[in-house]
């Protein structure tokens, strides 16, 4: 990468960009002064109490859009930075963040938490996703058992297992769902992406995960780039590739569950983002993974403006959103990508 | 100085190397040679670390090879594999960088050391001039030449060559290992190089080992080793050695009529 | 492995305790801005909040499609400002501002912007989005289903009170009786009690979807003096082979999903389905399944409906 400073500054432009505009679009558009305004308002409130009309925007800012914007923006960012540790891990370009169970497993949990009548407190709030996040956990340490041959965990096993396991966790979802028509809609909307939490607390709840998870995986960038050359070069070069192996898949996973439990499954993103930056801007992975985690944020930050604007008063799941722009954007990298070798 | 005391190495009950003894001092090249399942291949990747022994003992300079790090054992071994599938999109300069992981900190920052040490193991494998392309572009010889001097970067005091000239041009052939040859007489490197073409060992070689199903059948200098005997024996085969005029080394060809 | 799971339990932990503890916490209920009176209006709604009004709500806004018609049958038609995608009944409410409610989700902000004082929620609703409109200092009463049409009599008393119209919905339950009763006498003295397949989906026709036990439907072919024959199955919307229903041989069915495209010609015409004895007697009925499956005072359309299908004998 030539100049190392401009894709950090562009990427950055981009999550500015779009952190704003998720803040100025709904159902009211807040235009920059009146956000302005009303930040300065919210941060040092002023003597007079607000005009009517101004508290309800304050409220729908702080209540609504913030965390909303900034529930996003980490789901992005962790998606797409585990999708890029996944496809230098795999060294597969079809590598996403579900590939080892993460989704199937959190779908399950998810739905069978769903049957559960859950009380109506802080903490009962958190049934769901906290069965989502223990079930996509499980399943990870599942698929790795599974995977494992003595003290070492085959890619190819990986992916095997986690296929399979998979498979097996989506067929007891479905069968779940269909046994209880009365929740399969809820269930199915969840499935298909799109927080269903809303306020401060979903944000509060994935901090931890995601600053943990994603500090570890920005430090595996040089390990990412040895493994390239293959498991036995990288071992040979002196990289403890069994260590990094599980720290990767460890951070990773740990990552994608806690996106997934407050956010369902959207699809896409950690699949197209890497492939993006890889195009326009490097294949060395101390790179790769901050300007993805970067411009993930910001991409599906777009993606859910656009999920909140498009059907108005309705509003879309944004994983279809993220399919839809995905799939036709997929070929094309593919199509380039075959011209210029990049695998 | 490498010592290898009855090493076995096999996978569950089926043994490829049976009891092999063998000794590698600083500043020789040892040649590697064998019928295919010889395990010629399992004896470099037992080395470096990727298969463990199941018996035997291999030491390094004092150090007792299975007890060692990843990190540890690439400081002191370095090894050149055949050049296939390299990552495209790392340019040469990048490869060669690799060399150096076993040195650097867990993030991989580079010093203006590391840089130098690349840029001399590219000058003396004439390989600068391609840093800046991408891997993708170059040929195999350049390749190879390129993982030549990532094993360089390494600074190791042993290194292991696993058919290096394999799919090369012949021009390739010869003048990498000429510079091997040059490196290990300037810098007192101990090689062991697994070789398929018996003439190159006969040329480049100062001992030979000849593996024939997990032993160790001969090991001697090219005269004493290149016999037709002792080949024909090996590669079940009729075969004639000649003996060239000026310098007297073994000079292998089926035989005539 | 064992430090490993220490260290994830232990963020876990700290996690949820995070979360729960966040500035965000649903209260119990939001506290009015001037001092409680003696003429503060309280109730405990279907997830056992107590919901708490200074007065009768003025501007109510509805969450689902049977919330939506006892507001108007109740006489409290003026008083709603917003309405959910689904409610179409009666006509006039498609002309109130709609707030969403496909795909489950609700545009949050259009309710915050049209400032409610009260927002009537049903079981279409999940708890997140109950918490979502209080964290907005929104009231919210959640309206449970009533299992029965004694409950959703009280729903609709529950709902008067809610809006300041308590006199209208008490009569309205009045009238309401008195029509149940009226069918219960007429059919109270028939012997036969035709059998009833009720077709809710048959995009299989194999294996169409019913009503099961508990559902309204069930209760109403009852009330109306016919048998459902997937009134003994073990769940309350399951499918059924067209083994069971060939077994059970009904003397009518019902298509609830007539306004899906299916009509009698259609059944006729589907493999399997020529042998039954309703086929072949051409006692094929549509059905308008708004009014059994939205719980509100359409039901007893939908009672009086029925048991006209089901016994015209009776009915004239």
């Amino acid at each position: 990468m030539k100049n190392t400073a401009r894709p950090y500054m562009s990427s950055f432009l981009l999550l500015v960009g779009a952190l704003l505009l998720s803040v100025a679009v709904g159902s009211v558009f807040i235009p920059p002064i009146t956000l302005f305004r009303l930040f300065i308002n919210g941060v040092a409130p002023a003597a007079r109490p607000l005009a009517e009309d101004t508290a309800t925007l304050s409220t729908i800012l702080f209540s609504l859009r913030l965390p909303r914007t900034a529930l996003v923006a980490m789901t992005g960012a962790a998606l797409a930075g585990s999708g890029t540790a996944y496809q230098g891990l795999f060294r597969n370009p079809l590598a996403d963040p579900y590939l080892i169970g993460v989704a199937s497993g959190a779908g399950l949990g998810a739905v069978l938490a769903m049957s559960a009548n859950w009380p109506y407190t802080s903490l009962g709030m958190l049934g769901v996703p906290l069965a989502a996040f223990l079930g996509a956990v499980l399943t990870v340490a599942a698929v790795y058992q599974l995977a494992r041959v003595r003290r070492t965990i085959p890619t190819t096993n990986l992916i095997l297992a986690g296929v399979a396991v998979s498979s097996f966790a989506t067929a007891i979802t479905s069968f779940l769902m269909i046994n209880s028509t009365g929740e399969m809609r809820r269930a199915l909307v969840w499935l298909l992406g799109g927080s269903t939490m809303t306020g401060w607390q979903p944000v509060v709840a994935l901090l931890p995960y995601i600053t943990l998870g994603l500090g570890t995986l920005v430090t595996m960038g040089h390990a990412l780039n040895v493994l390239q050359f293959g498991d036995e070069q990288a071992q040979q070069l002196g990289l403890p590739v069994q260590r990094v192996r599980v720290t990767i898949i460890l951070a990773a996973s740990l990552t994608t569950a806690a996106a997934v439990s407050f956010s369902g499954v959207i699809g896409f993103v950690g699949l197209i983002v890497p492939h993006l930056v890889r195009l326009v801007w490097s294949s060395d992975y101390r790179h790769m993974l901050p300007l993805s985690m970067i411009s993930g944020a910001g991409l599906l930050l777009i993606a859910d403006v656009l999920a909140r604007v498009v059907m108005a008063p309705q509003e879309l799941p944004v994983g279809i959103i993220t399919a839809l722009a995905g799939a036709p954007f997929f070929l094309w990298v593919l199509r380039r990508a075959k011209q210029q070798h990049f695998w | 100085m490498l010592e290898i005391k009855n090493l076995c190495v096999g996978y569950g009950e089926r043994l490829v190397l049976h009891g092999l003894n063998l000794e590698l001092p600083a500043g020789q090249i040892l040649g590697v040679i064998g019928p295919n399942g010889a395990g010629k291949s399992t004896l470099i990747r037992t080395l470096s670390g990727i298969l463990a022994p199941q018996s035997g003992q291999m030491h390094f300079m004092g150090h007792n090879l299975p007890q060692l790090t990843p990190t540890q054992r690439a400081r002191l071994i370095a090894v050149v594999p055949q050049a296939n599938q390299l990552p495209p999109a790392f340019t040469a300069w990048e490869t060669v960088l690799m060399g150096r992981t076993a040195h650097l900190n867990w993030l991989g920052q580079t010093s203006a050391h590391d840089e130098e040490i690349v840029r001399q193991a590219m000058q003396r494998t004439d390989t600068l001039e391609l840093a800046d392309r991408r891997v993708g572009e170059l040929s195999g010889g350049e390749q190879q030449r390129l993982l030549l001097a990532r094993a360089l970067a390494q600074a190791a005091p042993l290194l292991l060559m696993d058919e290096p000239t394999a799919h090369l041009d012949l021009q390739y052939q010869y003048n990498l290992l000429q510079q091997v040859r040059d490196l290990v007489d300037r810098e007192r490197l101990a090689v062991m190089i697994v070789l398929h073409d018996l003439n190159l060992v006969s040329r480049y070689t100062d001992r030979v080992a000849l593996l024939v199903k997990g032993e160790l059948r001969a090991l001697g200098s090219p005269k004493e080793v290149l016999t037709a005997d002792l080949l024909s024996q090996a590669y079940h085969t009729p075969l004639q050695v000649l003996s060239l005029e000026k310098s007297g080394l073994p000079y292998i060809l089926p035989p005539v009529g | 492995m064992k430090r490993l799971t220490f260290y994830f339990v232990l963020l876990t932990t700290l996690s949820l305790l995070l979360a729960a503890c966040s500035p965000a916490a649903p209260a119990a209920a939001p506290t009015p801005t001037t001092v409680p009176t003696a003429a503060l209006l309280t109730f405990t709604d279907g997830l056992k909040r107590t919901v708490t009004l200074p007065a009768p709500a003025a501007r109510i806004i509805s969450l689902a499609p049977s919330n939506t018609e006892i507001l108007f049958a109740i006489g409290a038609a003026a008083q709603v400002i917003g309405r959910d995608d689904f409610s179409d009944y009666p006509a006039e409410a498609k002309d109130l501002p709609d707030i969403g409610g496909s795909n489950g989700k609700y545009d949050l902000e259009k309710i915050a912007s049209l400032k409610p004082d009260l927002v009537i929620a049903s079981e279409l609703n999940t708890a997140d989005q109950v918490k979502a409109l209080e964290d907005l200092k929104i009231t919210v009463y959640y309206l449970s289903n009533p299992p029965d049409l004694e409950g959703m009599f009280a729903n609709l008393i529950t709902v008067g009170e809610l809006s300041g119209h308590k006199a209208q919905a008490a009569t309205l339950v009045d009238t309401l009786r008195q029509r149940v009763k009226a069918v219960q006498d007429k059919v109270s003295g028939v012997a036969n009690r035709p059998t009833i397949f009720y077709e809710l989906d048959a995009t299989d026709p194999s294996k169409p979807y019913t009503a099961g036990p508990t559902t309204f439907i069930d209760q109403l072919i009852q009330i109306s003096g016919g048998v459902n024959i997937a009134g003994s199955l073990s769940t309350a919307w399951p499918q059924i082979s067209l083994e069971e229903i060939l077994v059970k041989n009904p003397d009518m069915i019902l298509l609830g999903d007539a306004a899906y495209g299916n009509s009698p010609a259609q059944v006729k015409q589907r493999a399997g389905w020529t042998g039954l004895k309703a086929v072949k007697d051409n006692n094929i009925q549509v059905f308008d399944d708004n009014l059994v499956s939205r719980p509100g005072p359409r039901l007893v359309d939908g009672l009086e409906i029925l048991a006209k299908l089901i016994h015209p004998e009776v009915f004239k």
